[in-house]
């Protein structure tokens, strides 16, 4: 319960710290995630579900910031909450190479959704220059910022579970 | 006459002897006996006096070196107060140019109102260009309100909390603004698109289209007022097949360090959708 609890100042903070500075470092087009990479860091560590929580809040908070419509931000995180669930304990029991994946392919899902939508409103968002100026820059940024998100997650994770980790 | 006593002739001699010497001193004469004489003293003095201040140095210095290191904190504390101060007058500093040239901006165009509002977001998706601006409606801004800078058009507003605002830029891929060229009479359309490349588009054929021309708003349409700058022409895409030529637009303003608009407040943007769709029926 304390899990659920934290994960809405966390992710709050995570949406504004993504709004005031983490969408200004752009590489070519694209930016990184940092709720994203938050709910995937909760995900593949715990066997609950407790990342669900977080993923929707995390939608939530970001869906009041962007302009994109809500259930983008939302079905893209409890995307990868379930991801995260579903490869838990199946990729060698490493959390870092399971998030890596998670994020790899949770961030292609956001991206697959996002010009979706904007070919269904009539924007022509061309799939190559989609892939080459904002989804790989995005990835690269996305696995940069993996690390040392994971280590805050995990000390956060300490603090709320103690001896809880499955490692 | 009385005789003089001996001791009177004594102390008589012994002050001109005196004065004497006092002369010949004063005068540099007695310098090589005084040198002889005073070499020794000064020889011992010096190393006497060495001596003691090592004494005393050993028994003062550490004090001395805790009283150092902690006036040397004292002042580091002081210069990174310092630098911190001047970090912020020259953050301020260079907020109160930006006003400034807003304000410029501003006493250009009396015939408008405007609210000046700081940028501090941006939208989290990398395909959509918008920015958040801290003022809302609660300050009086309005959905569809022009946004400008000193130097150009930037977007419109989008939509409104109470204290923020979501800026769609003109760089957006769902953004299309109508122009019209500086120099000839011939309107256009730019639209943004998700790299944030603006493209000119429907710009007739026949129009002698040159790189580096100015684009202005044109006012068709009811979204933005007219003449305000947009941007200029960089390259030509021009086919012969081709109903329209377009071009690629390098806006004047830079979005990427955007800190600061003004909104214009009292532009009243015009609803054409129902004739459009009176048209379309």
């Amino acid at each position: 319960m304390l899990a659920n609890f934290v994960s809405i100042p966390f992710m709050l903070l995570l949406s504004v710290l993504q709004s005031t500075a983490i969408s200004r470092i752009t590489l070519i087009n694209g930016c990184a995630d940092l709720v994203l990479i938050g709910v995937a860091c909760w995900g593949v560590k715990e066997k609950g579900y407790n990342a669900f929580v977080w993923a929707l809040v995390g939608g939530l908070f970001t869906a009041l910031i962007t302009a994109m419509p809500f259930y983008i931000p939302i079905a893209s995180y409890i995307f990868v909450a379930l991801l995260a669930k579903i490869l838990f304990g199946r990729i060698w029991q490493s959390p870092i190479l399971m998030l890596i994946i998670v994020v790899f392919i949770g961030t292609i899902f956001q991206h697959i959704l996002s010009i979706f939508y904007l070919q269904v409103n009539g924007v022509n968002a061309g799939l190559i220059t989609s892939l080459r100026n904002i989804t790989l820059p995005s990835l690269l940024l996305n696995l940069f910022f993996v690390f040392p998100m994971y280590v805050v997650v995990s000390d956060l994770r300490q603090w709320v579970l103690p001896g809880e980790d499955y490692e | 006459m009385k005789p003089v006593s001996s001791n009177t002739l004594r102390n008589a001699v012994v002050v001109f002897l005196i004065i004497g010497i006092l002369f010949l001193a004063l005068s540099g004469y007695l310098r090589p006996v005084l040198g002889v004489v005073m070499d020794p003293f000064v020889a011992a003095q010096r190393w006497l006096s060495e001596r003691f201040m090592a004494v005393y140095d050993f028994f003062t210095l550490p004090r001395d070196v805790t009283e150092l290191i902690q006036r040397n904190s004292e002042l580091e504390d002081e210069v990174a107060n310092l630098q911190s101060q001047i970090i912020q007058l020259q953050e301020q500093l260079q907020e109160a140019d930006i006003l400034y040239s807003l304000l410029d901006y501003a006493r250009s165009r009396p015939a408008d109102e405007y609210i000046a509002a700081a940028v501090i977001g941006r939208d989290p998706s990398p395909f959509l260009q918008y920015i958040i601006i801290d003022h809302g409606s609660d300050d009086g801004i309005r959905y569809g309100m022009p946004v400008v800078t000193q130097q150009g058009l930037v977007g419109r507003v989008e939509a409104v909390t109470a204290s923020a605002a979501r800026v769609q830029l003109i760089s957006d891929a769902q953004s299309t603004v109508n122009v019209t060229l500086q120099t000839q009479d011939a309107d256009a359309l730019i639209e943004g698109s998700i790299s944030g490349d603006i493209t000119l588009e429907m710009l007739n054929q026949n129009v002698s289209l040159n790189t580096g021309d100015i684009l202005l708003t044109s006012g068709l349409g009811g979204n933005y007022p007219s003449d305000i700058l947009v941007g200029q022409v960089v390259d030509i895409q021009k086919t012969e097949n081709e109903l329209f030529q377009t071009a690629y637009i390098q806006p004047v303003v830079d979005f990427d360090t955007l800190r600061a608009v003004l909104v214009i407040t009292n532009f009243q943007t015009t609803n054409i959708s129902p004739l459009t769709n009176e048209t379309e029926r």
